[in-house]
């Protein structure tokens, strides 16, 4: 033990100070590079902005000089679209047309006609929903079959990304669960929002011992989730559920930490159905994307993340898309609706809210507490975001296809996936949306 | 040129004005000289103008909020009446606390991981070693957080969190429901991605520690243990500080993998169980969808803040070492 000490004295003095000093500058040097891509990585991010909103100017230009070649049938261009496939509408995907299709090149042609695209191909790029993914991913795999020119890029960032990304003209399409509030434009022009698809929002919970469809409704879920019910066999619920043995194990509320279109149709309910305790929250009374009580439960990002949790947590609620509900077998609540009758969520319950939209547009578009012995009150349309004037007439061409491609043939790969169909007054609505689509001089692309 | 270069080495002891004067003429001799200069003064003031830009533009994108809410938003953050509030004090918490996590379960491990490494380690086994925690260094952030998320969340909520909750002291750090998300994943998580950072730094910390040091310690009869807990540490313990330091930064600055394993909860935490949100989670959790203006100019001045205790944190850091280098050379 004392040899222990000794050796501490015995070190050669000057010795090890350069060599630390070295060791020390050295640090500082680390620390210093490390800043500074940081700073650099920083300074790009905040800097995008500005370089997204340069780019409509520049595609403006070039595309008036692609139109003019469409026109003069100049179809010998050999330069590959694929190397172009570049997210932006940026002058980089502008290409000349596809030798063998006139009809989708030029103006004028009809919007269901069918689209040879086979080469050049075309990619597009989309942001937005996270809800939608599965149907998206499914219903562009099948276009890509039928037409093998077109490959979309969906990026299931989050609605609100979407939004952001169609507003700011970096993508080729946005889709957002709720539609933005019209008059809808971005740096681009005017946005018109189409109804693609329908879907419901689940209330997923993991509790052992309880089969699905435990009832709940308004108060109840609102005390829930302002963490004023805390135990499954509270008086509340067990009073909702005659006959259920409940157990006393601690709710968990799990709700989304981004944005969501599901957190917005609950917060509908809640403030629709909840009463005063919901409503003189801090929740308030205009419903939000952003889930606004955030002191409550845990918060997951995405509907992958929200599911994981319940999946791991007994006696965990929470709220994901019907879609990922099917998908990991969760057992769901039945919601009370408007009529009084507690509804579980199915294709068929759902299609029974969407059936309510007899008068839906983008300014009146809600469909959540409808009423109906079966209808499901967490329900909504997702709408999908692009220009009204399409700057590259080719690329509008293609993306009007597609859209009404998924509104109306597509509406067949919806329910395998928990989705419903777009009832019929709804894909006409899509179809007369579509059909206001212009190139930049401002000719309908379609007749 | 060969013979100038001979002829300096080794370089004689001058006095500072000597060797300015020295300077001076060896950049006359050699015109290459002249043009690096300007590089080099060059490549420093571009970037001082890139962190001057970087804190303007970041000042100005969020002088909107701290209009709004003034020095309080270090603290409350709060603007609207019902939504889109920011409890800035909570994340501060939440930072310092998952960080201080991190750092208690990383050094322990990193330095003995560091010191096995340079000290102990036959050479077949120490360098696949290290390539091995450089590896973790490379594993990207979400990947990361998804492992947090997928194994190790559950395994915390069904052994480690109920196993702290047993013991009798530890009880008051872990009281509350066992979810798995927690202040106590993030800081594990956070934990595993600083590590290569400490080992790295503290292996070439330990590794230049004299030679003689060890002879000198082995020669009065120390044993392996002795010297290097009396002569190697000791003598390495600067950049072993330097270490942690900049671990503590990454620790700090950390955002996806947190906001993916620490529950997002925006309420101060009770205890390490319970879910928290730091700055960093906080920021990507409502950058994307922050709308313009007050909104988006809050997130900024999240980033804001987290700027100013990174800062704050290095500068501390650095003030120790350097204090400690001064202290350690009036000795010498």
């Amino acid at each position: 033990m004392q040899r222990g000490a000794d050796p501490r004295r015995a070190r050669a003095p000057q010795a090890p100070r350069p060599r630390r000093r070295a060791l020390a500058a050295k640090s500082s040097t680390v620390a210093l590079s490390l800043a500074a891509v940081a700073i650099l990585a920083a300074a790009c991010g905040s800097s995008s902005p500005v370089a997204s909103k340069k780019k409509p100017h520049t595609t403006s230009s070039s595309t008036t000089s692609t139109t003019s070649a469409g026109t003069a049938g100049a179809s010998t261009t050999t330069s590959a679209p694929t190397t172009a496939a570049a997210a932006a509408p940026t002058a980089h995907t502008v290409t000349a047309p596809p030798p063998s299709s006139t009809a989708c090149s030029t103006s004028g042609g009809p919007l269901s006609a069918t689209c040879d695209t086979q080469s050049p191909s075309f990619k597009l790029a989309g942001a937005g929903a996270n809800s939608i993914q599965p149907f998206f991913t499914r219903v562009f795999y099948y276009y890509s079959q039928a037409d093998k020119g077109v490959s979309v890029n969906y990026s299931p960032a989050g609605s609100s990304v979407g939004v952001t990304d169609i507003e700011q003209n970096t993508v080729n399409f946005g889709d957002s669960e709720i539609p933005i509030k019209t008059p809808a434009t971005g740096t681009g022009g005017n946005i018109l929002q189409v109804p693609v698809d329908l879907g419901g929002v689940a209330l997923s919970y993991n509790l052992p011992g309880v089969s699905g469809g435990l009832k709940l409704d308004g108060p109840t879920l609102a005390g829930i989730y302002l963490g004023k019910i805390t135990s499954w066999n509270d008086p509340a619920i067990a009073a909702l559920n005659p006959g259920v043995n409940l157990p006393s194990t601690t709710i968990v509320p799990v709700r989304r930490a981004d944005s969501s279109g599901p957190g917005y149709d609950l917060d509908q309910y809640l403030i629709d159905t909840g009463g005063s305790a919901w409503t003189s929250s801090a929740a308030g009374t205009t419903p939000s994307t952003k889930w606004p009580i955030t002191n409550v439960g845990v918060g997951e990002q995405l509907n992958t993340g929200v599911a994981g949790f319940i999946q791991q947590t007994p006696g965990a609620i929470g709220y994901v898309e019907y879609a990922y509900s099917l998908q990991a077998s969760f057992t769901n609540a039945a919601l009370e609706n408007a009529s009084g009758s507690f509804v579980k969520p199915s294709q068929s319950s759902i299609a029974a809210a969407g059936a309510q939209a007899t008068n839906l547009s983008a300014s009146n578009f809600s469909i959540v507490n409808g009423t109906g012995a079966g209808t499901y009150p967490l329900a909504n349309f997702s709408w999908t975001l692009i220009y009204q004037k399409q700057s590259n007439t080719t690329l509008g061409v293609v993306l009007g296809k597609l859209l009404d491609w998924v509104t109306t043939t597509g509406q067949a790969q919806a329910s395998a996936l928990g989705y419903s169909p777009l009832p019929a007054n709804v894909t006409a609505l899509a179809h007369q949306t579509l059909l206001s689509l212009q190139n930049s001089a401002g000719k309908p692309l379609f007749s | 040129m060969s013979t100038t270069l001979l002829e300096e080495v080794p370089p004689p002891r001058l006095t500072p004005v000597e060797g300015v004067k020295q300077g001076l003429q060896r950049r006359q001799a050699r015109p290459g000289g002249r043009s690096y200069a300007v590089l080099r003064w060059t490549g420093a003031m571009i970037f001082a103008a890139i962190v001057l830009a970087f804190v303007i533009s970041l000042l100005a994108s969020s002088s909107q909020a701290f209009a709004h809410s003034g020095v309080s938003f270090f603290w409350s953050g709060t603007y609207s009446a019902t939504k889109d509030i920011y409890p800035t004090g909570i994340f501060i918490v939440g930072t310092l606390i998952t960080t201080a996590v991190a750092i208690i379960l990383a050094v322990p491990i990193g330095v003995g991981t560091a010191a096995f490494l340079s000290e102990f380690a036959p050479k077949w086994l120490a360098s696949p070693l290290s390539v091995l925690i450089d590896l973790i260094a490379a594993v990207p952030s979400i990947v990361v957080g998804l492992w947090g998320l997928l194994v190790l969340s559950p395994v915390f909520a069904h052994q480690v969190e109920p196993f702290f909750k047993k013991i009798p002291v530890l009880e008051w750090f872990f009281h509350g429901p066992a979810y798995g998300p927690s202040m106590l994943l993030a800081g594990t998580v956070l934990a595993v991605m600083i590590l290569p950072t400490i080992v790295a730094l503290s292996r070439t910390a330990l590794t230049s520690v004299a030679n003689e040091d060890r002879e000198a310690a082995r020669a009065l009869g120390a044993t392996r243990w002795q010297v290097v807990r009396t002569a190697v540490v000791p003598g390495a313990r600067t950049g072993i500080e330097a270490s942690v330091i900049l671990a503590m930064g990454r620790a700090l600055g950390e955002t996806i993998a947190v906001a993916m394993v620490i529950g997002n909860n925006y309420a101060l935490p009770h205890s390490l169980l319970s879910p928290g949100a730091t700055l960093g989670s906080a920021i990507i959790n409502n950058f994307g969808e922050a709308n313009p203006g007050l909104d988006k100019s809050s997130v900024i001045g999240l980033v804001v803040v987290l700027l100013v205790i990174t800062a704050l944190v290095n500068i501390g850091g650095q003030l120790l070492l350097r204090r400690r280098l001064r202290a350690e050379g009036a000795v010498a």
